[in-house]
Order: structure tokens, then sequence, then C-alpha cells
């Protein structure tokens, strides 16, 4: 006998729409607000040697996020805090260096819930009103409380909020290095840095790194076909795939009968000159990416050589959610991303992909 | 807290070479690791040592890979027990053995493994995975050792080394499997060398090699590692863990917010 | 301009392939294979633990870097758990002892984080590349 699971792969989703980014309906920058914890954006522009200064300004305005260290959870439900940031803006945190698979993780969502994803030993303790993780299996070993700090209910001084701040600083404290961003269309107020001044807080700047492909073999797609059509276009999941070998600096024309790689560009495709892709690493926001993505669709207001470009943004793989309030889990990768090819007639294609451990993308 | 651990690396090292393991398996990942101390009944008369201090052998323990933590070391007992008398110790209250963290049993027959499973009071029992299986495992003791809160414990090393124990560490898995059905299954390395440890995702993956579904496979090298270490702690007090917390009541109980149900903490 | 109709797609284990970021530890002061030997490495490999089958297997080496032993391979999602199970119980290169580590899995093709992402991200999940005697 042989174990089943040998020929089998983990479970994996991908997700295709195709839209108008000027369609009154369109749903692409929900889904880019919806999804809160991104790590790394990275735009491909074919035909392109310098960006335009607008997209430029853009990248460099891409915010700050903030490292705090040792910051206890109940900071984050005093209504100082709250009132002062996430009732004035959307406020991000996420709890660093914890593995969603084995740790205690704390994030906070720009609505204004915090999610903590808790061990069975933590959630007893806490004693606060939880459900069960969906990934933990048969015998429950984690379990996830969604605190609503905006609820109505969740006033100063009342029951369920002292309740909450009893729990959390007095019968089984919480604290986590943070993650922090926050962004509020009014400058007034004050800034993270004077308010957690007393905690360890650093600054942190994303980091940008450009660079410029020559003699690219990019697939050639049709805006109108996701399935694309043999001799005429590739489809979504070869975009996907071509995607990703650029990205690692993967070798493209392989040829089949080579003894290490048999992997080569779709079919069918035209080789570019040269194509820029820059890689913005960091904590960074879905305002700012929403910035990005009206940017790159500007791009297409003056005649380009570029028939399409790409922005692909990856989620932190261990977060306890992906999308919305979807919970999610490590399983093997983590993986939570999404990647919007924008054609010149602003039509797009949206990719979202998730591991095992995650409920469908919206 | 239910991170990665390896219950059992070799005790018997130089500390040179049991600090590069640790170093390697705080590396790869894992949160906690078991110093294997083994006593095999057949060569002469064998006293049973206090365990190792780990705080002196180790005075800085590397971090985590990953985390902020550092890396928890405990102590583990293994008995190579080939004749029933060989378990008289561990039903005597002996004082040394009480000092470990977890206790393990080699049983070399059948009758032995019987007893393991049935009456010993251990954390782990050990299957053979370096030579033919001597024995058949069975239903009754193999599921009384799982309401028991034993775990069963598989080593990857050997199959590593040499392609013969590889077959067989294979196909005495599966044959435990079959019997167990992926319950109560903790897979570590027994690792001398560094080169010899795997990162935890990889262990667990070949737990499907096992037989082992992905979640039992995970759970080997994770939450029944936990188990297995609160099963020892559980016996070490010999009264069941209870956890006793300073709680200020200042706040009223009844709540909009439920409280968690409040379980024993042991069944984790 | 006419707006495009809205379509979606939903793709349940859509890929084809499966990804490993992998990396090769040796001793210290040993012979370093080059490409073609990896790749024969990872062949070796797979034939000891699954036979001819195993050695049958496609498996892609999109990059090699012999400096770092590093590679990303690629398998056809149906052989990730037989190839990864190989590349795990490999324990000798040239009669001497290696390892081989596992830094990354995935699915998609674009789901794939180069290695220079673990700097100022959380992802602390990629082991640094020192090597271990």
């Amino acid at each position: 006998m042989l174990p089943a699971q040998l020929g089998r792969a983990p479970r994996h989703l991908l997700v295709c729409e195709r839209s108008h980014a000027r369609h009154p309906r369109s749903r692409h920058a929900a889904h880019v607000r919806d999804h809160a914890y991104s790590c790394r954006v990275s735009f491909l522009i074919p035909e392109c040697g310098v960006l335009p200064e607008v997209v430029k300004s853009t990248i460099a305005d891409i915010g700050d996020y903030y490292l705090v260290r040792s910051l206890p959870v109940h900071e984050l439900v005093t209504h100082e805090f709250i009132d002062a940031f996430v009732k004035k803006g959307s406020c991000y945190a996420l709890s660093y260096k914890t593995k969603i698979d084995q740790d205690n993780t704390a994030a906070l969502l720009p609505n204004g819930k915090l999610i903590l994803s808790v061990d069975k030993g933590t959630y007893e303790e806490l004693g606060l009103q939880g459900r069960p993780s969906r990934y933990s299996g048969k015998k429950v070993m984690r379990y996830i409380i969604t605190i609503d700090l905006t609820d109505a209910g969740f006033q100063p001084e009342s029951k369920k909020h002292n309740r909450v701040l009893w729990a959390l600083k007095e019968k089984k404290p919480l604290e986590f290095d943070f993650l922090l961003a926050w962004y509020n269309t009014g400058a007034e107020g004050s800034t993270l840095m004077s308010y957690f001044s007393k905690n360890q807080i650093q600054a942190l700047k994303p980091k940008i790194t450009f660079s410029t492909l020559r003699d690219l073999q990019c697939p050639v797609l049709q805006s109108n076909d996701l399935q694309g059509k043999p001799e005429e276009s590739c489809s979504t999941e070869e975009l996907f795939e071509w995607l990703g070998a650029v990205l690692n600096q993967v070798s493209l024309d392989n040829k089949s009968s080579s003894f290490l790689s048999t992997y080569c560009c779709p079919e069918p495709n035209t080789v570019v000159e040269k194509a820029f892709l820059c890689t913005i690493t960091g904590f960074i926001i879905p305002e700012k990416i929403i910035q990005l993505l009206e940017q790159l669709c500007s791009y297409f207001s003056e005649p380009k050589l570029a028939y399409w470009l790409t922005l692909t943004v990856h989620g932190f793989a261990d977060s306890p959610v992906s999308w919305r309030e979807s919970e999610h889990g490590f399983h093997k990768g983590g993986e939570n991303l999404y990647n919007f090819v924008i054609f010149r007639n602003l039509d797009y294609w949206l990719q979202m992909a998730v591991g095992a451990h995650d409920d469908c993308p919206p | 807290m239910a991170g990665f651990a390896d219950l059992n690396l070799p005790q018997g090292l130089d500390k040179k070479s049991l600090q590069s393991l640790l170093d390697t398996a705080a590396h790869l990942g894992y949160s906690a690791v078991a110093l294997n101390h083994v006593i095999d009944f057949k060569e002469k008369k064998q006293e049973i040592a206090k365990p190792v201090s780990p705080s002196e052998l180790f005075p800085s323990l590397p971090i985590v890979q990953g985390t902020s933590k550092r890396i928890k070391v405990l102590t583990r007992l293994t008995l190579i027990v080939s004749d029933p008398s060989h378990c008289n110790l561990l039903r005597s209250t002996s004082a040394n053995i009480r000092l470990y963290d977890i206790i393990a049993v080699f049983p070399k027959t059948e009758k032995l493994f019987h007893i393991a499973c049935t009456t010993l009071d251990v954390d782990l029992v050990c299957i053979n995975v370096t030579e033919k299986l001597p024995f058949y495992f069975r239903r009754p003791p193999v599921n009384m050792a799982i309401d028991r809160g034993i775990y069963f414990e598989l080593l990857y090393t050997p199959a590593i080394k040499d392609s013969t124990m590889r077959r067989y560490t294979i196909s005495n898995a599966i044959s435990l499997m079959q019997i167990c059905k992926g319950k109560n299954i903790v897979i570590s390395s027994a690792a001398e060398r560094p080169l010899e440890l795997r990162g935890p995702y990889d262990v667990a993956n070949l737990g499907l090699l096992f037989g082992l579904s992905e979640g039992e496979a995970k759970a080997a090298v994770s939450t029944n590692c936990r188990a297995a270490m609160l099963h020892g702690e559980t016996r070490k007090s010999a009264c069941g863990v209870v956890y006793t917390v300073k709680k200020p009541r200042k706040v009223e109980e009844e709540e909009t917010a439920v409280p968690a149900c409040k379980k024993a903490k042991t069944q984790a | 301009m006419a707006a495009a109709a809205f379509e979606r797609r939903v793709l349940r284990r859509a890929a084809e392939h499966h990804y490993l970021r992998v990396r090769l530890e040796l001793p210290d002061g040993g012979a370093r294979p080059n490409a073609a030997q990896f790749k024969q490495l990872v062949v070796t490999a797979l034939r000891e633990l699954h036979g001819e089958v195993g050695a049958a297997l496609p498996v892609d080496v999109l990059t090699y870097e012999e400096k770092t032993l590093s590679a990303i391979l690629r398998v056809i999602s149906s052989g990730l758990v037989k190839l990864w199970s190989a590349l795990t119980l490999l324990g000798f290169y040239q009669n001497r002892r290696c390892a081989f580590r596992v830094l990354q899995v995935k699915p998609c093709g674009a789901g794939w984080l180069p290695p220079d992402v673990s700097s100022g991200s959380k992802l602390g999940r990629l082991p640094k590349p020192t090597a271990f005697s």
C-alpha cells in the first residue's frame, strides 16, 4: 500500500476577473482596499525605458510605516488610541515576526476590527468570545477573536470595553512587535511617532528597486479573452506563470530538449526591447496601492508602445486575514496575492491567488 | 505555543556538536528540542543519571529563525527495554527519572510493546525504524496508548543515512498507520549532525510518505509534540497540571462577551 | 468606448506546476556541483526514493546559482510530494554528507517572492543563506 497523498498537491485557488477600469461598477479599487496587508508591490511596463514623473512621485510618496517594539495589545483598545487614529482615518497594524501557524498573531484592520488569532491555551486564559479557526483541524488548537473597536457598545467604561481591557491587560497580557501605518486625509492630529514616543518606535521607509529588462519575451494577450486561443493569445494562467519567471529572473528561451529546464515563454509572444520593472517592499497600505494603480492607468492616456502592463501585490504570508476578514492560514506557503494586467484601453484583468488555508477571494 | 519541535537530539555528543545542532534546529524554525539520554538495559547495569541542565550547558540559546524567541530545550530519557524486568525502574518512583521532562520507552518485543502502551507511565513509545519489525502492531494496545495520551515516535535520520533503513522506516511507519490511523504520531530526527536535520515543513511532507494526512503530518512535528510535552509535565507532577493565575476581581462576570469554555488545559 | 463585459473565472488546483526554492548544503571545502551536476543530483534523489518512475518525473531547474547552491525547481503539481520527499531524504553528494533545504513551496508562478523580500518585511520564513558545516 502506498499513501494516496503522494500524487496530490495542496489545494490552491486562482480567481481571474476581467472588467474595465472606468466602468462604474468595476470592483478593482474595492479588491485592493479589501486586501489590507501587503509586503511587496511590483509593476512591469513593457516598452518603457524611463518612468513618467507622476509615477515616480507616487512611488516616492508611498509612505513610511512604523515598527513598534513590545507594544501591549491593550494599548490598541484604549479610547485615546481609537479616537486619535482608528476613527480618524485608516489605521493598519500587524504583529511582526509572528507565525500564523504557530504563534499568537494580532492585526488591526482599517475598519476598526482588531483580530486576534491565538492558540487554545491563550484563548482560554483570555476568556474573550471567539470562534475556532477554520484551519485548525478536528481538534481545535487555534481560535480567532474579533473585536470591533468602533462598535457602539464599545464606549469608554462600557462593560464590553472594560472586559476586553481587563482580559488583555490583566488576565492574559499580550504584547507584540507591531508594524503600523496610518492613512488620513486631513493632515492635523497627532502622529503615530509622537503617540508611541514612549514605546520603542522606529519609522521605516519602503525599499524601492528599479531595473530595466532587455530583450524580454512577452506573451501576447487579448484583453477580452481570459482563456486565450492557440496561435492568437495567451491565457491568464500562462501570464501568471510567466510573470513569476520574470520576477525571478528565470531564463525564458529553453528548448524542449534542454536537460536543465524546459520552461519557455508561452506562445504566441513578442520580444520587447526593454521593459521597466519596479519593486517596492515594506508595509504598504491599500490607499497607496490604489494611487499607484490610478497612475499606471493614466500611463496610457498618452499613446504608448506597450499594449499592457502589470501590477503585482503580495500579501504577508503570516497575516491572519487575506481579503476583508477572511481567515488566512500558512499551510505550506501562505500565499495571498493579486495581479492586475492593465490594457491600453483600460480593460483590466485581475488575478487573485490564495493557498490551501484561505477562503475564495471576493 | 504550538511551534515546531524535535523531541530527539542525542545528548551524548560533545558540547560543540550539540551547540551546532541546536543552532541549526533554531535556524530551521524549531522552537523546542529535547536532549535525549538513552539507556539500553542490555548493556550492563545502568544507573539513571540526573538530566543535564540545558541552561548550564548553553548559557545563551539561539533565537528561532523568523521570531524573537529563543529555542526551548527540554530533557528526555529513553529506556530501551528488552525484558519485562527492565520496566520495574519505571514503576518505581525513582527520583532521577522524575526530573526528566519527557520519558520514552523503546520496546523490543511485542509483549513489552503491549506493556508500554497499556501500563507504563511514559510519554512516548519509540517505533523501530532501523530493522524489520520484530512483531505486528495490534489494535488493542495501540488504541489504549492513544486513549492514555501516549505518542508513537518515528525517526527520520536513519532514512537519510541508509537506503535499507529507509525501506524499513517507510514500511514500519505504514504498518503502524494502518493500526493507529494516523493518530498520536510524533516525528523526530535523532540527528547527530546539522546536515542530518531537516526543516519542520520538510518533515511534515515526509509524513505524507508514511501515510499521514496533511493535517496529521503537520501535527506530528508541532501540536503532538506539545501534547507529549504536556503529558510529561502532568506525569512529573503526578496529579495533572493546573495553572493558577492571579485573578483580580474588578469586573463583573456576566458580560455581553461570553467567556470561553474553561476546559482543563492538559487536554491540549 | 464600450466597457468590457465583466467576467470571472475561479480556477481550483489550476496550477499545473509547483515551484520550490531550495538550497543545497554541503560541508565546507568540497567540490560544488555545476548546474548539470545539480540537476543530476535531483534526479538521483528522485530515483533513490521513487525508482525509475520518480526519476522520470519532469523537473526543471529554472535558476541555479553555483555560488550559493540555490535553485528554483519546477515540478508538475502531481509530483510535488514525491520531489520534496526525495530531496528531504537525500543525504549524500559524491559520498559526502549534504542536505537540501526547501525554503519555499508555491503553487503559482507569480506567487513566488524573490528572497530579498525577507528584509524589511516579516517574511522571515526564508532562512538566510549561511552555510553550516
